[in-house]
């Protein structure tokens, strides 16, 4: 099997098996043993969520350095355009785009016409597509990953157009090379990007293939320098930036949830984000429901990208300044509209891979040995409380069941099975309280020897 | 080797489109655990999927029998609704007596029998006007499509 790339890591140093991303995980893929969280690689979804409830700081995105760029002659920024709604009001798109040239970056890529034309080819593919219904939209990577790793019946309904900031980086690579008169391979297309998922997916694109992106840098990762840079431009220079390129309506609009239901008016649209509420949707489409709906917008991230973990300000401001904004910049230019014209016909929309399931082949062959592990399962369910305490060092119940009759887990681990377990545990975790807990000692209770 | 290594049945509740679709969710849960192929899978739940359906669309009570041998995997759907008349017709692509308010919740398009036989290596649908119907489908595990 393919190695699996994260873009997460666990510090076991700094970890304390504090059993809350274990419990944050959608897809169960948080184990922890011996006071310590590992991850099963064949079930991550590259969500993120276990990082925000980590109270212990111990896991970190892998993010990459402006300097590892630095080997391209070229280097051209593909900003998301949630970029343009994570600055205060006075800081606009021409300030943004002045400071990613100030940090470095040769030139900026404003993607509105990758999404137009992606819009339309998402609405021809809608149109054409015979079923099963619904379409599910691909520009999240975490939907992607969910529906590799827990909806596989699924694969075939991920809508195969290629997402904007693919083509982006595409034409932006071909556009720069003619002009300059230089290979593409010196030049890099580098995502500006609102989520650690997305740029997980640049290093590691679902389908198999590789990205038409070098790399990518979290918002988080240039709003400082560029915040710091706008107070030493000079007018012109905004201003420069300004016409230079950026920023139309249709392009900030894209990043306000629900974006597609304008341009698939005619046709059963239905959008839903935030990871748990996808997981819902999805169990109703594998029960055979939602067949009516034609598209299915879904992003993770609770209120669509804008929501993503690398961004900067909360959501329901940068949604109010996206707002504000709109009203500020013109709709589409008429240029905008003539590229798209132009350029449609001659676009290769298709993925470069086929995007499959994940397999987790840890089973026998036999299908006798497969009931019998089923019945394992089944039995040692039965022998559990049912409450989900995690205590085993399993999500659920469930997992931990699962776990035992693939043999990855032991009865003995559960605190109900087993009552020696408890006294183990008050020692791993108590033994490593830094301080003795006073209040406690006050009504009687002495931690245990260490 | 005909020895079952699993059985399971459930009961259906005609008109109960809520719960409509859980049982096929549950059978396909099971054979994916169990590592089925993936076609084989889908075939499976296209017939419990279906036949499910029939009985919460037409019937009033039904069961659903799935059993899994080495080589074969059966499914069994029996109803104590009204019957059908005529077998022939409602084995007919595109033949429903489906209502408008069932079209509108995305079913009745009269594809339903046809696909289970379809989907089927061994196909029986015996029924009675007045007692019930009775669809048994198997699927071959070993049959190398
Ligand atoms: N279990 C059943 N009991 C009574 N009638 C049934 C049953 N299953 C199917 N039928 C009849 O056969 C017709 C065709 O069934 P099917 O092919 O599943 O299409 P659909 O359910 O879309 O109408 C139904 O419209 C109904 O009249
Ligand atoms: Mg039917």
């Amino acid at each position: 099997m393919p190695e699996l790339t994260h873009g997460f890591k666990i510090d076991r140093d700094k970890c304390d098996g504090h059993l809350a991303c274990m419990r944050a995980c959608p897809t169960q893929a948080v184990r922890v043993r011996e006071g310590k969280a590992h991850v099963l690689p064949d079930l991550c979804v590259d969500c993120g969520l276990c990082l925000t409830a980590c109270p212990s700081g111990a896991i970190r995105a892998e993010t990459r350095s402006f300097a590892e760029f630095d080997k391209f002659k070229y280097k051209v920024a593909v900003p998301s355009p949630v970029l343009f709604g994570q600055f205060p009001m006075a800081v606009g798109p021409g300030h943004i785009v002045a400071g990613l040239l100030g940090m470095g970056f040769d030139a900026v890529w404003d993607f509105t016409v990758e999404l137009a034309l992606v819009n339309r080819a998402i609405l021809d593919y809608v149109e054409r597509w015979e079923g099963p219904f619904p379409l599910l939209s691909v520009s999240c990577p975490v939907v992607v990953r969910l529906v590799q790793v827990l909806y596989p019946s699924m694969v075939d309904q991920l809508i195969r157009v290629q997402v904007p900031r693919e083509l982006a980086g595409l034409e932006a690579k071909q556009k720069f090379s003619e002009q300059l008169g230089i290979p593409p391979d010196d030049i890099a297309a580098i995502y500006i990007t609102p989520c650690q998922a997305k740029s997980i997916s640049i290093l590691k694109p679902a389908e198999g293939a590789k990205s038409n992106l070098e790399g990518a840098l979290g918002i988080s990762d240039v709003y400082n320098n560029i915040l710091a840079l706008t107070h030493t431009l000079q007018e012109d220079q905004v201003q420069l930036a300004s016409n230079h390129s950026i920023c139309s309506g249709a392009m900030l609009r894209w990043t306000i949830n629900e974006a597609q239901g304008q341009i698939l008016q005619r046709h059963r649209y239905m959008s839903v984000t935030g990871l748990a509420n996808v997981i819902q949707v999805f169990d109703d489409i594998e029960k055979g429901k939602l067949r009516n709906i034609e598209y299915l917008e879904c992003d993770a991230c609770w209120g669509g990208c804008i929501g993503g973990n690398l961004t900067v300000d909360n959501i329901y401001v940068t949604r109010s300044k996206l707002h504000r904004l709109l009203a500020e910049v013109p709709a589409a230019a008429p240029q905008v509209q003539a590229e798209v014209e132009r350029r449609y016909p001659a676009t290769d929309f298709s993925l470069k891979g086929r995007v499959r399931r994940r397999t987790t082949n840890d089973g026998p062959t036999d299908l006798r040995e497969r009931v019998r592990r089923m019945k394992v399962e089944e039995a040692v369910t039965r022998a559990l409380p049912g409450l989900d305490c995690g205590l085993c060092g399993a999500p659920s119940c469930g997992a931990f069941a699962k776990d035992v009759a693939r043999g990855t887990g032991q009865r003995s681990d559960c605190v109900f099975l087993r009552e020696g377990r408890l006294r183990e545990l008050k020692t791993t975790y108590l033994s490593r309280r830094k301080k003795p807990p006073e209040i406690g000692e006050q009504f009687g209770v002495s931690p245990p020897p260490a | 080797m005909d020895e079952e290594l699993f059985r399971q049945t459930y009961s259906i509740h005609g008109r109960d489109f809520d719960k409509a679709g859980e049982t096929a969710a549950h059978i396909k849960q099971i054979l994916r655990e169990l590592g089925l192929d993936a076609g084989l899978v889908h075939r499976a739940v296209i017939i419990a999927f279906e036949a499910e359906m029939n009985v919460v669309m037409y019937a009033d009570e039904g069961t659903v029998t799935f059993t899994l041998t080495e080589d074969a995997l059966k499914l069994e759907i029996a109803d104590q609704g009204p019957g059908i008349e005529d077998i022939e017709l409602a084995l007919t692509e595109g033949y429903s007596t489906a209502t408008d308010q069932m079209r509108e919740m995305g079913f009745g398009f009269g594809m339903g029998l046809p696909n289970i036989r379809k989907n089927s290596d061994d196909f029986n649908l015996v029924s009675e006007v007045g007692k019930g119907t009775t669809v048994s489908a198997m699927i071959q595990l070993n049959s190398s499509a």
